[in-house]
């Protein structure tokens, strides 16, 4: 798709007149400078800063009490908020562009509050509603688990401020997609699960695991929520950027820099694996 | 039909995944719940203290619990004290307590914060009948400046003056905040920074023209020092400490004291509700007992550059770790306390709250 849309103005660019290439080279300057001003140079500056004195003082900042543990904590709950974001994710958009139902509408707005809901506000509604003094903590604390305060509530902080990524990716896909296949399966004799698996499923994975990639890539930063349900135990339940946090607080910029530059690269270079399976299996599908 | 089907197995699904979920979160969440809580106990066989406390002395209490850890178990046959610590804003630490998170001791940066998880129920003993009424470590508010001290700041009115860039945190998010317009109030109700001792008028009229002056107000005294690193204003009033831990972490800033300050007194309190759930009241109340020891005044002394709890001997500083010694310094009773204080100062028609609505107009 991307490709496609690129080639078509730049043949139309060659032969246009003077005025309109330079219009043209005006407008991208404008956006590559506008990318570089607001991500490349901190990014850049970020990665200076904390790897000037080569890997040491990366090495500094992960002896520090709790410093492995908190990466592990939010490589693991983001990803499985990405995975259970994938799986719910999908049927949230499934049921949102394929049936009519009353309050659908209301659904869907729903489903952009955490967008539109300051983190910190989450992470002070989950404890409220799920906290060990509410009833349906207590609940939950009678049979042994328990929600707020742990690991579990980072990865239930994850899931909803991750929630309308993979909804929002598929739902476009689903609506451009044509339900004449999907009646054929069915008229065929498929089942509702067979023809979403092997209908539906093929044309919207690209766009589910983007969706679920730009998902853990959220989850790796988050911070408002998760500081006020976390507890914020060192070596247990503390989270990758509140480790980062404290650094800075402890007056080491450089090493809280350090740390982020693992996680954004992290994250970095799954976007560059996730866009390549894409593309494969785009092509796949296309041959 | 067609609708409703799906909605069905969209239900069963849903609860199939919570099942999952729930069990995979039993596992991976802390395990502390422990429902028999009623009468006397027998205390585990490695006990587990979940600790909570203010951000500033983290690196203090890294060493102080090492200590009390190997203290223990020398006196209690090899018996290992496990640790749960967490360290983040004290107002925050005690919301969080408040709201269930179940600290066993906490060390937080004021008195109100223990008197809010107190006042949940929580701390059912009186705290301040412990050494030093519960406080473990002191300090004292100064002004941060730049190397050199360029525009020779010696009271909080030469920071009322107007031109001068102030860094303060703001006392709305961050409790500590409030020990700085104490201090300012008390200054000048005991005859300091240019005011006449006991004129209310004048107080109030200082504390207008020092948050006249603020160009932000940090969520924390840490932000404020950060800010003022990054060079923005000329002064940030903060504590001795922090200026001390920004010196040791390399950065230019120093301390100018104003020669009245408030004692800063940093409180520590066992969290009784907790401790009998958990069963782990000898060891909480062991371990609080050797923050009061002279063991734990020397690492809050060498490693947090704190004063001590005695009046008198913070009011005399200390050579060694080059702390000089102040002319005027009281505790927050000479006002009344901080029930008072609150109301004093902070309540709607608080003497704070005015200042800073006309410093505002």
């Amino acid at each position: 798709m991307a490709s496609a849309a690129q080639t078509v103005p730049r043949k139309r660019a060659l032969r246009a007149p003077t005025a309109r290439r330079l219009r043209h080279w005006t407008l991208r300057g404008a956006a590559v400078t506008y990318l570089v001003a607001m991500i490349v140079v901190p990014v850049a500056a970020i990665i200076t800063k904390g790897f000037s004195n080569g890997l040491d003082t990366f090495r500094e900042a992960m002896s520090s009490p709790g410093a492995w543990a908190a990466i592990r904590l939010t490589l693991a709950t983001s990803a499985l908020a990405a995975i259970i974001n994938a799986i719910f994710g999908t049927m949230l958009a499934y049921i949102l562009v394929r049936y009519r139902f009353r309050g659908r509408a209301a659904l869907s707005a729903i489903v952009d509050l955490p967008f539109a809901i300051p983190t910190l506000v989450t992470g002070v509604m989950l404890v409220a509603i799920y906290g060990p003094n509410t009833p349906i903590g207590k609940a939950f604390a009678s049979v042994g688990i328990q929600l707020m305060f742990s690991k579990l509530a980072v990865l239930l902080a994850l899931c909803v401020v991750t929630l309308p990524f993979v909804v929002r990716t598929v739902q476009p896909v689903l609506l451009e997609l044509d339900t004449a296949e999907e009646e054929a399966a069915q008229v065929l004799g498929a089942s509702a699960w067979k023809t979403f698996r092997s209908v539906v499923m093929p044309a919207i994975r690209p766009a589910v695991a983007a969706g679920a990639l730009l998902a853990f890539a959220r989850g790796l930063g988050e911070f408002g929520s998760v500081v006020f349900v976390s507890g914020n135990l060192t070596n247990r339940t503390m989270t990758a950027p509140y480790f980062i946090f404290q650094l800075t607080t402890q007056f080491k910029p450089d090493q809280a820099a350090a740390v982020a530059t693992l996680l954004f690269a992290i994250s970095f270079v799954l976007v560059l694996v996730t866009s390549r399976i894409v593309r494969t299996e785009r092509k796949e599908a296309e041959a | 039909m067609r609708a409703r089907r799906l909605g069905v197995r969209l239900l069963v699904a849903t609860a199939a995944f919570s099942v999952v979920a729930t069990a995979c979160g039993g596992s991976s969440s802390d395990g502390s719940a422990n429902p028999s809580a009623s009468g006397p106990c027998t205390m585990a066989e490695t006990p587990v203290l979940t600790f909570a406390a203010y951000s500033t002395p983290r690196e203090v209490y890294g060493k102080i619990i090492s200590a009390f850890q190997s203290k223990w178990k020398e006196e209690h046959n090899d018996q290992q004290v496990i640790f749960q610590e967490s360290y983040g804003g004290s107002t925050t630490q005690a919301q969080n307590v408040v709201n269930g998170f179940e600290a066993d001791v906490v060390a937080l940066s004021l008195a109100p914060d223990v008197n809010y998880i107190e006042d949940a129920g929580l701390i059912t003993h009186d705290w301040t009948t412990a050494p030093d009424a519960g406080m473990v470590s002191t300090s004292v508010v100064v002004l941060d400046v730049r190397p050199g001290n360029p525009k020779g700041f010696k009271d909080f009115n030469d920071i009322a003056a107007p031109g001068v860039g102030v860094l303060t945190p703001d006392p709305a998010s961050s409790g500590g905040a409030r020990w700085n317009i104490v201090s300012i109030y008390g200054s000048a109700m005991h005859g300091y920074a240019g005011n006449a001792e006991g004129d209310e008028a004048g107080a109030q009229e200082l504390l207008t023209g020092v948050f006249k002056n603020v160009i932000a107000l940090d969520k924390s005294a840490r932000d404020s020092i950060k800010n003022f690193e990054g060079g923005n204003g000329d002064v940030a009033i903060t504590y001795e400490n922090e200026v001390f831990t920004a010196q040791d972490a390399g950065l230019p800033d120093e301390a100018v004291y104003p020669p009245s300050s408030v004692l800063i007194a940093n409180p520590v309190a066992v969290v009784d509700a907790n401790v009998d759930k958990h069963c782990v009241r000898d060891v909480a109340e062991a371990f609080v007992e050797y923050l009061h020891s002279d063991e734990a005044k020397e690492y809050y002394r060498t490693v947090g550059f704190l004063r001590p709890t005695d009046l008198a001997a913070a009011q005399a500083g200390d050579e060694e770790m080059g702390f000089p010694p102040i002319e005027d310094l009281w505790p927050v009773e000479d006002f009344g306390g901080w029930d008072a204080l609150d109301e004093k100062l902070f309540s709607e028609n608080g003497i704070f709250t005015q200042a800073f609505a006309a410093a505002q107009g």
